[in-house]
């Protein structure tokens, strides 16, 4: 029997309802360092699809609201519980220690998208071929470096008026032409539709940049493991 | 190129985090993943790289 893995939580686990994954059996395997992983009984053959990341996604946050949880990686699976359980021992100081980092908190993910599409071409008419090139690559980069100068004020900005110590933000800019920045936070579950509401006023007020602001979420970016 | 829409960039975030982020664990068996949006560059260089394996995986059973 495979399992698809949803979750690394500390033992005893939480008490949830039987469904996993298109409803087949919610398993909890629990490892010898005090830790277990939620996961669905899969088989092997069947495809994931896109359904089923965003029902993956539904799972970890019931397993997250009903206890202190990181979440795996969509996709993980193991041949064998055994194999799961050697997995999380191997890795169970990095895990405990990251378990304890989000505990009680949740992500919160803004995105900023540019209000204008990159600038056009340059025009310059009198030129030669290799000239009007030349400009038009020097113009592409000024724009795109000022592009991203403008990004990480918009982050500088974004973290000082929150008041958020810097462990607890993740942030990329200019990941594509439309994408100013993508930023998470992670916040004390209790606060954090308060904290998405103060993200969501200061990022309105940015006025080349439309914010879309998710969450909560489980803390999906801030459980990495090194 | 498609503008990208706040319902995009909320997809494309969680979407994202779901195939990106979260902990990392050795030893798990492959398991194919299809029909998600390849909508941005992260999740091409990870369909890419899990085509890649069903392709290598396909070889070795021919």
């Amino acid at each position: 029997m495979t399992l698809l893995a949803h979750a690394i939580a500390a033992a005893p686990p939480a008490s949830l309802s039987a469904g996993g994954l298109r409803g087949r059996p919610l398993a909890w395997s629990e490892a010898a360092a005090g830790l277990g992983l939620w996961s669905t009984e899969w088989t092997p053959d069947m495809k994931l699809e896109r359904p089923d990341a965003l029902e993956h996604h539904r799972l970890v946050e019931r397993i997250c609201a009903a206890q202190p949880c990181l979440p795996v990686r969509f996709g993980t699976a193991f041949p064998s519980v055994d194999a799961a359980r050697a997995s999380l021992d191997k890795r169970a100081e990095a895990l405990r220690a990251a378990l304890a980092r989000v505990a009680g908190k949740s992500e919160i993910a803004l995105t900023l998208l540019w209000r204008e599409p990159p600038a056009r071409e340059v025009t310059l008419p009198a030129a030669g071929p290799g000239r009007r090139y030349m400009e038009a690559r020097r113009a592409e980069f000024t724009f795109r470096e000022a592009r991203r100068a403008r990004a990480e004020s918009l982050v500088e900005r974004l973290t000082a008026e929150l008041a958020i110590e810097r462990p607890l933000v993740w942030h990329e800019t200019c990941t594509s032409a439309s994408v100013a920045v993508s930023l998470a936070v992670l916040v004390p579950t209790e606060r954090a539709h308060e904290r998405k509401a103060e993200l969501t006023r200061i990022a309105a007020s940015f006025g080349d940049v439309v914010a879309v602001v998710n969450g909560p979420w489980p803390p999906y970016t801030f459980a990495g493991v090194e | 190129m498609k503008e990208l829409t706040a319902d995009d960039a909320s997809l494309l975030e969680l979407v994202d985090r779901l195939l990106n982020k979260g902990v990392v664990l050795a030893g798990e068996a492959t398991i194919s993943v299809a029909g998600i949006d390849l909508i941005y560059l992260g999740l091409n260089v990870m369909l890419t790289a899990v085509e890649t394996l069903e392709k290598a995986q396909e070889r070795r059973a021919s």
